[in-house]
């Protein structure tokens, strides 16, 4: 019974009568999963390493999201050069895409992680790439990070071509009519309108690039998943794990509230520009409602 | 090559996929002149525009452009030289909606021509003012009406100095009582001697402001003459048929 109730006699008779038995013999199944002491022992020990984890979540997180959002941007564009003579470039670009769009995130990991140190031990690049510590930083950190990149960055270049393909192609046309180079129309006119299109959906790609962070444990790095795996073969309590997944919440639903809140806010204004003597047919909204080719 | 021409077609000819859309276009304009083309839809008018400022290559045929060849064969000069020298105006106007009207107007000579941000939008300003648009100066392109981001368009087409202005049916979009205000603009604009390509269906304005009339059909030129000539005594068939529908209106 909760302690709480315990001091006030009235409340106790009806507590045992109705429920009482029925919570207290669910006790096990509570405490498997939500035990304070667990938390608390040892001076909040195991809170402040999930804490600490999290803390190693969230560097992942950022700065994977950021290079893959980078990078993404480049492989986006490197997609829509234009001409026969770049066609090459397009084809590596959409190879590129396919290929990591298509292999689990783990296995990249793993082939980066147990590669780039063997290549280094023999001589065949460079030790500071092979065996990356920058910013000191440990070496699967950082293998997390080029994972990360390299298959989120896959990704977001498809989020990156739905927005650039809903932009009306008289944009380009027009820049191009008034003297811009193909790389001017694309900075100054494309882009620019197809990243506002595409920020929803590169929002939910960085709440699934945020959960798959948790991988990165698998090559021996300790982020949140791992220190509350750790805590439960250690006790045989789950606590730490449900207090790591009670952490991710209370940043993906806010960021999940705020990609609902962009893409209503598109659809008015989809909505306002369709009247007004205006032309120009609505901008494809098929970009703003969350199809972001990640996985699901 | 006819002699002090600003801009000469011959034999222009472009497909697309099986569509032979031009078939062989012969058209020689002067400096300050305004020709109006006329035709039905699907008469390549519009491609022939596209073709003209090389937004569409054309398959054959030569275009010449202040006695330089841009397009035919060998000694092209760069689609730079054509971009600079021929401004365009869309049936729908293509503002980029990032951006305000000052900004449309100025985004060009900036990045192209190397302006600096307050030469370019002073200059903008005074393009805007001479639209009638003084007041709209830092408004984005979804809180104007159609007649408005039109004359936005052209002043944006002119921010570049350009020799040639093309007009793509530029009042097709709009509301009826929003075209006077845009054809206004175009008649100070041939007054002050630009020379222009003007694709219209607006009769009243070929025969006021053109000093020639083209009228197209199925990919050729069947007709060209003065204003009177063409719309007021066709002599082929074609053109009478056309116009009978058009003037019946």
């Amino acid at each position: 019974m909760p302690e709480i109730l315990a001091e006030i006699p009235l409340l106790t008779d009806l507590w045992n009568s109705t429920i009482g038995s029925l919570w207290d013999s669910t006790d096990t199944f509570r405490t498997q999963y939500f035990d304070f002491n667990i938390l608390s022992d040892n001076d909040y020990e195991n809170a402040k390493g999930v804490l600490e984890g999290f803390r190693e979540t969230i560097k992942l997180s950022i700065i994977g999201g950021f290079l893959a959002l980078a990078w993404g941007l480049v492989l986006a564009v490197l997609r829509q050069l234009p001409g026969k003579a770049l066609a090459p470039v397009r084809g590596l670009t959409i190879a590129y895409i396919d290929a990591f769009r298509g292999i689990p995130l783990l296995l990249v990991l793993l082939l980066v992680s147990g590669s780039l140190g063997a290549l280094a031990a023999e001589d065949v690049i460079p030790k500071d790439i092979g065996i990356p510590r920058w910013f000191g930083q440990p070496d699967p950190f950082w293998y997390g990070i080029i994972a990360l990149t390299v298959t989120y960055g896959a990704y977001m270049a498809e989020v990156y071509r739905a927005g650039i393909e809903a932009v009306p192609q008289g944009q380009m046309e027009a820049a191009r009519s008034l003297g811009m180079s193909h790389r001017q129309a694309m900075s100054r006119v494309i882009l620019p309108q197809a990243v506002r299109k595409v920020i929803p959906p590169l929002l939910n790609d960085f709440i699934a690039l945020m959960k798959d962070t948790s991988l990165v444990s698998v090559i021996g790095f300790v982020e949140v998943v791992q220190f509350g795996r750790d805590v439960q073969s250690e006790t045989f309590n789950s606590t730490a794990l449900s207090f790591g997944a009670l952490l991710f919440l209370l940043v993906t639903i806010p960021l999940a509230r705020l990609v609902d809140r962009l893409i209503a806010r598109q659809q008015r204004r989809v909505g306002r520009s369709g009247g007004g003597g205006t032309a120009e047919p609505a901008p494809a909204g098929a970009a703003g409602t969350g199809q972001t080719g990640g996985p699901v | 090559m006819a002699g002090g021409a600003l801009l000469q077609l011959e034999g222009v000819e472009k497909s697309f996929g099986g569509l032979h859309v031009l078939r062989g276009i012969d058209l020689a304009i002067d400096k300050g002149e305004v020709v109006c083309v006329l035709g039905p839809s699907g008469s390549g008018k519009s491609t022939l525009l596209r073709c003209i400022n090389l937004l569409e290559p054309p398959d054959a045929g030569r275009i010449v452009l202040e006695g330089q060849q841009i397009s035919g064969g060998a000694g092209e000069v760069g689609i730079d030289f054509v971009r600079r020298r021929v401004g365009i105006v869309f049936q729908q106007f293509n503002l980029f909606p990032h951006r305000s009207a000052i900004e449309n107007v100025a985004l060009a000579p900036q990045t192209v021509l190397g302006r600096g941000e307050g030469e370019a939008r002073t200059k903008a300003a005074a393009l805007l003012n001479r639209v009638g648009l003084a007041d709209k100066l830092e408004e984005y392109p979804e809180r104007l009406s159609g007649g408005q981001q039109q004359r936005v368009a052209i002043a944006r087409a002119l921010a570049m100095d350009p020799e040639v202005m093309l007009f793509d049916e530029v009042t097709s979009a709009l509301d009826p009582e929003l075209i006077k205000e845009v054809l206004d603009v175009m008649r100070e604009l041939a007054e002050e001697g630009m020379t222009m390509i003007v694709v219209t269906h607006e009769m009243g304005f070929a025969r006021e402001v053109g000093d020639r009339v083209v009228f197209m059909d199925e990919g050729v030129v069947v007709e060209e003459g003065t204003p009177k000539q063409v719309i007021d005594e066709p002599k082929h068939e074609r053109t009478k048929r056309f116009l009978g529908l058009v003037l019946e209106r």
